[in-house]
């Protein structure tokens, strides 16, 4: 029983690493930069559930939007403002100063954790579940209602997010600009706003991720960096910019926490993504499902 | 030329001279600065930094209002530990270095504690340890910190004391991976192991930023002991009481939730737990119900005109450490260091919530006021407020098994 309580925990834990780690791999994907405000992203997304719905009465089935349409405000406007400085004027990608965007993207986080700090305060906020059934039994395992169908819904979109890319002609343009941009460009595709687009879509996956979550996690200033941190050892372990990767990354880290914390020890557990991170990067440095190389 | 140099060099040292003059005339007739580091801003636990500083503000106002310290108003410095040893150091070196504090007070989490009362010690400043828990901060023998906080020992003597009551069998503790939690954590199991030793005991550290506890509730559903024992501060110990809840642990019809950390008193606790926290036992170190002296009605009072709610311990606490101070040094008839300090070490003064005096004895007691007051109370209803909540222990007495309400009652 205790099998099968971990493996289902680590899967639905696993979701949610994935559901993170899908923003921040399109991102890599398109842009080449690792954005270091995901986490805070996902924090304005647990908020913005919470507080439309306890604060102004908002029902969370509404509110769930609101906070994917929040996080993709954000994520478009960190890009247009931020981004877009960065590697403006110039016609060749390499020559975009990316370490500027680490600089940038880790001063946005810390903005962000201190702007919610003195706006709204330091306490905690616990978001009201979207069911309202407390403990669920599928046989031996336990699951809170909200946890169940927080991970279905996290399951439906990423669903979503595979067939968006494989069969939608904006999919495959953002393929076409993570592959090529140059290329792309002239093919008629405007890399600027797929860049827009991708920085949307990821903070609104985020912020996706971290409305689901609300009820579990209890909203809080710092509430996205420890899942952050979560999340690029889940990019890089699926291959940086594969989006299959992230989702196999995340719910094998996720199994991997959650018996490793068991049959190993608790105190270790958020190492052990970490010693599995060396052990791919050593041998398929790559990452799971990325690609060798890439060179144009 | 060369004389020059010369002239200029020595009307440059004048000058300094005449300037440094200038503000040690005004330090002696300006206010009294005192230094207070606390958390403004995450990691560190800003919830309980924010109440350190409300009691603060509140003991300073009072303090003025009757005259301030030697007739000279009391100024507060503040500066943001952020719950990080390093940024705590730093911020007591600014507060002397810079600002010319003359003592240092409201620091609320033991690592900071640690580590500020180096720099204390290396410039011998007077140091009022607010909420530090941790025995190492007494361990270390500093003349210049003083101790009218909890301790962990204290704690865990208490607890020891009720568990060994209630009569269980087995005990499992979640303890934050922080000085505080490990050490209150490691000292439960000693004093239980003398109280009761039939008791199986374990504990078990989690990750305080960590948002997930469930591999380390899942293997208790199997086997689960009579008690879970938290030591995690918020947010971790509300997502580690929620999921203990959703899978049915505890608090249950077999399992107790006891609570070391001081939870409930918490303004933001019931928001956050919800019916996880029915039926909890507290470990509290305030409780309307406990006897007060008159500061105490008075800081109460002044909190909740301000706040427009029930005031926790930590107000009391954080107000005691700023009248401490200034007790000491109108007693001195100084601000300088040393003769407040053997003042403080002497000092039998009647606080808020009681008459502190501080022990000389070496190790955990070291200039520890002793008989901090406690209580046990029991939350009974979903959303009870801690002044409704029934004590189950009182002050000075044993736990009553008889008032404990079963979980699932």
């Amino acid at each position: 029983m205790l099998y099968l309580d971990l493996t289902v925990t680590g899967l639905m834990t696993g979701v949610f690493y994935a559901l993170m780690a899908i923003g921040l791999t399109l991102i890599f994907g398109i842009l080449r930069v690792v954005n270091f405000a995901h986490g805070e992203f996902y924090m304005v997304g647990a908020y913005t559930y919470t507080l439309l719905s306890t604060a102004l009465g908002v029902p969370v089935w509404l509110t769930l939007p609101a906070a994917v349409l929040v996080g993709a405000a954000l994520g478009w406007v960190t890009e247009r403002t931020l981004m877009r400085p960065l590697y403006a004027g110039y016609s060749s990608w390499g020559l975009m100063k990316d370490e500027y965007a680490i600089i940038v993207t880790f001063g946005l986080s810390l903005l962000l954790i201190n702007l919610v700090d003195k706006v709204i305060g330091p306490y905690p906020y616990r978001g009201p579940e979207l069911i309202d059934t407390a403990r669920v039994h599928l046989g031996p395992v336990i699951a809170d209602g909200h946890r169940l169908m927080a991970t279905g819904l996290g399951v439906a979109v990423i669903a979503g997010v595979f067939a968006f890319m494989r069969f939608t002609v904006a999919g495959k343009q953002v393929q076409a600009v993570a592959q090529n941009r140059l290329g792309a460009s002239l093919a008629g595709i405007d890399p600027g706003r797929v860049s827009a687009a991708v920085f949307a879509a990821s903070g609104g996956l985020a912020a996706f991720a971290g409305g689901l979550l609300a009820p579990i996690i209890n909203a809080s200033p710092d509430v996205g960096v420890f899942t952050a941190v979560k999340s690029y050892v889940v990019v890089v372990l699926g291959g940086m910019g594969s989006v299959a990767g992230a989702v196999v990354a995340g719910l094998f880290l996720g199994v991997a926490e959650s018996f490793g914390a068991v049959f190993i020890s608790y105190g270790y557990r958020d190492t052990f993504g970490l010693v599995i991170l060396i052990l791919v990067l050593m041998f398929r440095p790559q990452g799971l499902f990325g690609e060798k190389g890439r060179s144009v | 030329m060369f004389k020059f140099k010369h002239l200029g060099m020595g009307a440059a040292l004048a000058g300094a001279a005449l300037a440094l003059t200038g503000t040690a005339a005004a330090q002696d007739s300006g206010p009294v600065k005192i230094g207070a580091i606390f958390s403004q801003s995450p990691p560190g636990s800003v919830v309980q930094g924010t109440q350190v500083k409300a009691g603060l503000e509140i003991a300073r106002d009072m303090l003025n209002e009757q005259g301030g310290i030697l007739g000279r108003k009391v100024e507060l410095v503040m500066e943001d530990g952020q719950g990080l040893p390093e940024k705590g150091r730093s911020a007591a070196e600014k507060l002397i270095t810079r600002d010319g504090v003359v003592a240092i007070t409201g620091e609320h989490q033991s690592s900071n504690v640690l580590a500020e009362i180096e720099v204390a010690k290396r410039y011998n400043i007077p140091y009022v340890n607010t909420n530090g828990w941790s025995d190492a901060i007494r361990e270390k023998g500093y003349r210049q910190v003083f101790n009218p906080a909890n301790y962990n020992t204290r704690v865990s003597q208490a607890m020891a004391s009720v568990l060994a009551d209630m009569d269980v069998d087995s005990v499992v503790t979640f303890a934050e991976n922080t000085d505080y939690g490990i050490g209150q954590a490691e000292l439960l199991g000693k004093y239980l192991a003398e109280k009761a030793p039939d008791i199986d005991f374990r504990y078990e550290t989690l990750d305080r930023q960590s948002k997930d506890f469930m591999p380390a509730v899942l293997p208790l559903k199997a086997n689960p002991p009579d008690v879970v024992v938290n030591i995690l501060l918020p947010p971790a110990a509300y997502i580690l009481m929620n999921q203990l809840y959703e899978q049915g642990v505890a608090p249950s019809a077999t399992t107790w939730l006891y609570d070391g950390a001081g939870l409930a008193d918490y303004p933001d606790f019931w928001d956050n737990v919800g019916e996880a926290g029915r039926t909890l036992l507290e470990f509290g170190l305030y409780h309307p119900a406990m006897s007060m002296p008159p500061l105490g009605e008075k800081v109460s009072e002044a909190y909740t005109e301000r706040y427009g709610k029930e005031p926790n311990r930590l107000i009391f606490q954080a107000a005691d450490s700023l009248f401490l101070l200034a007790e000491a040094m109108n007693r001195a008839g100084t601000t300088d260091a040393d003769p407040v300090i053997e003042t403080l070490q002497g000092i039998e003064y009647t606080g808020t919530r009681g008459t502190i005096t501080f022990s000389d004895e070496p190790g955990y007691s070291f200039q520890q006021w002793l008989e901090v007051p406690f209580v046990t109370y029991q939350l009974t209803e979903t959303g009870q407020p801690v002044s409704e909540a029934p004590l189950v222990q009182k002050a000075g007495q044993s736990l009553d098994p008889d008032l404990l309400v079963r979980p699932g009652d």
